[in-house]
């Protein structure tokens, strides 16, 4: 797997580091939709979108890609809760950047449907920001 | 003109509750919507809440069929962040019970599938045999179930009786191969109603991020035991089977094949298991870090990310199962068939509800 030849197509500054779960990469800046078009165009399967609470009430992504068992992970920052959807690239991400908006009220902005998938139909987004209240305590 | 039929969250093929809402033209299905979420538990919220050694119990209980692939995912994502190694014998117990857990799995669809189809007597030929499976694991772990056999950095027990073991599989592969895989390849009436019906290309499985036997039977070859050895994988001779037709036939006996190849990874692995230690530690100090694990469960990649912040309990654990990549694929699967085969079509995907809503 040339790393070098990823970092041109993703058109970011930084640098992979190697571990041994696979190389990793932290670029608030990333374009994501460009990371996926890269991706798909060279064969890699989404594993899945691990998302965490960061500063500033914004969410960190690591997106996790596949190539032939090697494992790429990409890890970016949501700008004011929102970033774009990589689901009209990638139908893999329907269901996962529906469940990260359950959990973490994250908004991807470029798809139509962002319905609850694991939570209730108006159920209030962000399970995790809830800190366990009960559903009409929360905010 | 187009009708919608509302199927679940309780429906008829599987007990377990998810909903399905068909579009259809007559008889043939032209779409369908899946709605999940009726198991949702909220388990990567309460990791939060819980300390290390308490999250082990805690992902046992993702999943009732394949509890061991989660505790076994989840120590070693924390072994990785935490450098531990993990004895040879440990390896090799791990890779016995994951396999045993895998054929207990892959028997218990069996059944149920031949249940869907109408095929009573192998319904009852699976489960006989699946009772054998639940035997032994019940006699290494003292379990049938959550057999509680992973800790860090080793297993919580020894495998003490290996000739029974041994025996008990090579039992398993005699009926497997002789009874089993002769009706599931050859009978008329499971080729009637399994070829040809619903179809996944290779295309649509790599778009979708299928998984597992459901990828497999799709023409994918990608198994994390080979792909990305753990535990003993690289040690232990076995083959992975696939098929290109990506209909429910292909997907029966991918799975059926995989049945053979665990029972040859076990007996390969009895035969050579090195001794010496296999305990692992009860507490352990986890240092501030992220790491990832996979691990290649019966119905595909289980993967495990982990975040810490030092303290004992994890700042964050994604929990990402084969079903949650599978179940979105039973909609390319239904778009055109017939309504009969919608429970059918939907259970070839080996689907668990309690894993893909965690």
């Amino acid at each position: 797997m040339n790393m070098k030849a990823i970092l041109s197509l993703l058109q970011t500054d930084q640098q992979f580091i190697q571990r041994t779960d696979g190389c990793w990469l932290e670029d608030p800046d990333l374009d994501v939709e460009r990371m996926t078009v890269c991706m798909v165009e060279m064969g890699a399967r989404l594993v899945t979108i691990s998302a965490m609470p960061a500063a500033d009430g914004e969410t960190r992504l690591v997106y996790h890609w596949d190539i032939e068992g090697n494992l790429i992970n990409l890890g970016t920052l949501t700008r004011e809760g929102v970033i774009p959807s990589i689901a009209p690239n990638c139908p893999a991400a329907d269901w996962i950047e529906r469940e990260v908006k359950d959990y973490f009220a994250v908004d991807f902005s470029g798809r139509e449907n962002l319905a609850p998938l694991v939570l209730r139909k108006g159920d209030h987004p962000g399970l995790f920001h809830w800190n366990g209240q009960l559903l009409e305590e929360k905010p | 003109m187009s009708y919608t039929i509302p199927i679940g969250p309780y429906h008829p093929a599987l007990e377990e509750p998810y909903k399905i809402e068909i579009t259809c033209e007559g008889e043939q299905v032209r779409d369908a919507n899946l709605h999940i979420g009726f198991n949702f538990r909220g388990i990567e919220w309460l990791a939060r809440q819980r300390n290390y050694v308490q999250n082990i119990a805690l992902f046992e209980r993702v999943c009732g069929i394949c509890s061991n692939v989660h505790t076994l995912t989840y120590c070693m994502a924390v072994e990785r962040l935490a450098e531990i190694d993990v004895p040879p014998r440990a390896r090799y117990i791990r890779v016995v019970v994951a396999e045993l857990e895998r054929l207990h799995s892959h028997i218990l669809w069996a059944g149920i599938a031949a249940h869907i189809m109408g095929f009573q007597t192998l319904f009852m030929t699976c489960f006989s045999l699946r009772e054998l499976v639940m035997d032994l694991l019940e006699e290494i772990s003292g379990n049938r179930v959550n057999y509680a056999m992973n800790c860090f950095g080793g297993v919580n027990r020894d495998i003490q009786d290996v000739a029974n073991i041994m025996a008990g599989v090579q039992k398993f592969r005699l009926r497997l191969e002789n009874q089993l895989i002769p009706i599931f390849t050859t009978d008329p009436t499971v080729r009637a109603r399994c070829s040809g019906v619903g179809v996944m290309t290779k295309e649509q499985a790599i778009a979708w991020g299928a998984l597992g036997p459901t990828a497999r039977a799709s023409g994918l070859t990608q198994d994390i035991r080979k792909a990305v050895p753990y535990a003993a994988y690289d040690q232990l001779e076995f083959d992975i089977p696939y098929k290109t037709s990506g209909d429910v036939l292909a997907r029966i006996i991918v799975r059926v094949l995989e049945m053979v190849e665990s029972c040859r990874i076990i007996e390969h692995a009895l035969n050579t298991m090195p001794s010496g230690g296999w305990k692992g530690f009860v507490f352990l100090d986890v240092p501030p870090g992220e790491a990832v694990a996979r691990v290649e469960a019966p119905r595909g990649e289980v993967f495990y990310y982990l975040a810490s912040d030092g303290s004992d309990k994890p700042l964050r654990v994604k929990v990402r199962t084969p079903s949650f990549c599978n179940m979105p694929t039973v909609r390319l699967m239904l778009q055109g068939a017939s309504l009969a085969d919608v429970p059918l079509v939907q259970a070839s995907i080996d689907p668990c509800y309690s894993c893909t809503d965690r």
